[in-house]
């Protein structure tokens, strides 16, 4: 197959480069939510059953 | 575990001894937090609903079902026995009477007693207070969440209350019923559509009680939501997934997501709502708030999929 | 990581420049095309992005081709195929973009007769510089079981890397085996925008608008216009969602 000649180092750089380029890796996923009010407040937002109607206005703890 | 209770009336399920790990494991740690579902004695006044008669009604909800449907006799027995105690702790019902009459237009107490109507555990005054509540015009005024209308109706129907509004269409509105871009789901639009799904199959017990595009939707779809949300290791969500597919037709079976639900559950049976397990240091409670959902999630989700019977093959060959 | 140093390379600059004036070409109709332009110089770094980016490269020939305009495209293309040959280990993605870029120039940019023998416009890259008859690159068969077997991420993933590939006429084969894994594609293309990788959705997303039946519940259309929306017009995300737009269906059945 091909063969060396001058191939400068800067090429054989950039080949692997190339490769790289081609066959990525998947960057990591990310991963954001929509924030809601209180977002951190996952459990309390997110119910199986029912949220219960808020007794008085405290703040809010949806 | 011993094994038994009614022969299943399919060929058994080729992934049993996992799904079944996975439900006793949980079914053990619920049963070892039993103490952390108590209700405290200010629980119709100022305790927070949301640590308090949330937790309990998911049990009774969840417990119910693997009473139901599970193949395995000594997992049906502890789910009845925990929903045994769910009831025990609302007072035979009596719970309710002072929370209908404490919130006489909030939608909450009917739909948790709703959850122990369905088992057939029932108070009379109960029933009378709400016969008065839900035949108001008050009633009917549409709720924020279609999602939550949902649980609103099927309580009414557990309980024998006329619906107040028709079910097919208010499902039609919900995250699930209007079938948005499957990539544009947040976390809240995601519980949306599982929580449209148990509605509409009274939490997996009538599989073929979704419309047909909407299953179709689903099928879809729900590989892809499993494996972003597992990456992502919010095990709740993924339980949930997977339960909701075990409500599909042929109950697809994602084998890859179920070792990955297996693997995050911590040797005593517990289930972290997201990431690792609960650090050593971690107190009871902090572990129970941390893992008491996803861990009855997993009971519910082995439960339905090992009830379900032999899966469909997946769709895809190379489905991992 | 690696990803993050690649960003920041003069050939990520490179392949930048040459996606977005291909993504250019394709939105004005690509007339007045010619690869040699975009490149800054016929360096090593341009002829690397060439090959990175593949048969991209030729894209607005296949929307309206003008072979005699080609001849000089032609021969970069040549150029670029010598010095980055896939190596003894490359990947199948290497393999199937240079067979690619291979197939584009020959699709795209047909021989007139009018061309030269290369090395007459100061080439002199050739690998194959002992060979007779270089003007011939070698095609490469890479392997396509992957096509059936990989699990799905993965499948799209891979699909991805060689959206280039769904230009028309080219690799027929490949174009038919995607085609029959269309669901997975599309839980692909969920999964990439749910985790935010846009180049990946927008890659698999130009294998889709090319598949008999893309579910409609997926959105395809309205997703690359987010896609593209939300990568901030990455150059090879624009690249992408453009040659989606320009080259919808067309597929061999």
């Amino acid at each position: 197959m091909a063969t060396e000649l001058t191939a400068p180092v800067e090429t054989a750089a950039l080949a692997a480069e190339v490769e790289g380029l081609l066959d990525s890796a998947e960057p990591e996923g990310i991963y954001r939510d929509t924030r809601e009010c209180g977002g951190g407040l996952l459990l309390a937002a997110l119910l199986l059953i029912s949220p219960p109607t808020p007794r008085a206005p405290k703040t809010d703890a949806r | 575990m011993v094994s038994g209770g009614p022969p299943p009336a399919r060929r058994a399920h080729p992934d049993a001894d996992l799904l079944d790990t996975v439900a006793a494991g949980a079914l053990d740690w619920i049963g070892a937090m039993r103490g952390s579902f108590r209700l405290p004695a200010d629980v119709t006044t100022d305790a927070d609903p949301n640590l308090t008669l949330k937790p309990l009604g998911e049990l009774a909800e969840l417990a119910q079902v693997t009473q139901a449907l599970h193949p395995v006799a000594a997992l049906r027995e502890a789910a009845a026995d925990l929903l045994a105690f769910a009831w025990k702790e609302t007072r035979g019902g009596e719970l309710f009477v002072e929370l209908v009459r404490g919130e006489p237009v909030a939608t909450y107490p009917v739909e948790l007693y709703g959850v122990f109507a369905r088992a057939g555990l029932r108070h009379p005054g109960v029933e009378e207070l709400v016969g008065a509540t839900t035949s108001l015009r008050r009633w009917r005024v549409a709720r924020e969440d279609h999602t939550r209308t949902l649980n609103v109706l099927n309580a009414e129907r557990r309980i024998g209350l006329p619906p107040h509004a028709d079910f097919d269409t208010v499902l039609a509105h919900t995250g699930l019923g209007l079938r948005p871009e499957p990539w544009a789901l947040d976390r809240k639009a995601a519980y949306g559509i599982t929580h449209d799904v148990f509605h509409a199959t009274d939490w997996g017990r009538t599989p073929g009680g979704l419309p047909a595009p909407l299953a179709g939707y689903l099928r879809l779809w729900l590989p892809a939501w499993t494996e972003t949300w597992a990456e992502e290791r919010l095990w709740d969500l993924v339980g949930e997934f997977l339960a909701v597919s075990a409500c599909l037709p042929g109950a697809p079976y994602d084998l890859a997501a179920w070792r990955v639900l297996a693997a995050a559950q911590a040797p005593d049976g517990a289930v972290p709502e997201t990431g690792g397990v609960p650090p050593p240091g971690a107190s009871p409670g902090e572990a129970f708030t941390a893992c008491y959902h996803s861990t009855l999630v997993a009971a519910f989700a082995a439960t339905l999929a090992r009830a379900a019977g032999h899966p469909d093959p997946p769709e895809s060959e190379a489905t991992p | 990581m690696a990803e993050q140093a690649q960003q920041n390379s003069a050939l990520s600059a490179a392949v930048a420049d040459v996606a977005n004036g291909v993504a250019l070409a394709l939105d004005g109709e690509g007339d007045s095309y010619a690869l040699s332009a975009l490149l800054a110089q016929e360096d090593t770094v341009a002829l690397a992005a060439v090959r990175v980016l593949g048969a991209d490269v030729l894209a607005p020939y296949a929307l309206r081709g003008d072979p005699a305009r080609g001849s000089t495209d032609r021969q970069v293309v040549r150029r670029a195929l010598a010095a980055y040959p896939p190596g003894a280990d490359a990947s199948d993605v290497s393999l199937w973009s240079y067979r690619g870029l291979v197939e584009a120039s020959r699709a795209f940019l047909p021989e007139t007769g009018a061309d030269g023998v290369d090395g007459a416009d100061g080439g002199g890259r050739d690998g194959e510089g002992g060979e007779p008859g270089a003007e011939r690159p070698p095609e490469p068969r890479p392997g396509d079981a992957w096509v059936q077997t990989d699990p799905w991420p993965a499948l799209a993933h891979r699909a991805s890397q060689l959206a280039a590939l769904s230009l028309p006429s080219l690799a027929p084969a490949l174009a038919v085996g995607l085609a029959a894994r269309t669901d997975d594609l599309a839980r692909g293309f969920v999964r990439a925008v749910r985790r935010r990788d846009w180049l990946q959705a927008a890659g698999v997303g130009r294998w889709l608008v090319r598949a008999p039946d893309v579910p409609d519940s997926l959105g395809l259309a309205a997703g690359l216009v987010f896609v593209r929306r939300m990568s901030g017009s990455d150059p090879r995300v624009v690249l992408h969602t453009t040659a989606a737009q320009r080259f919808p269906g067309g597929g061999p059945w």
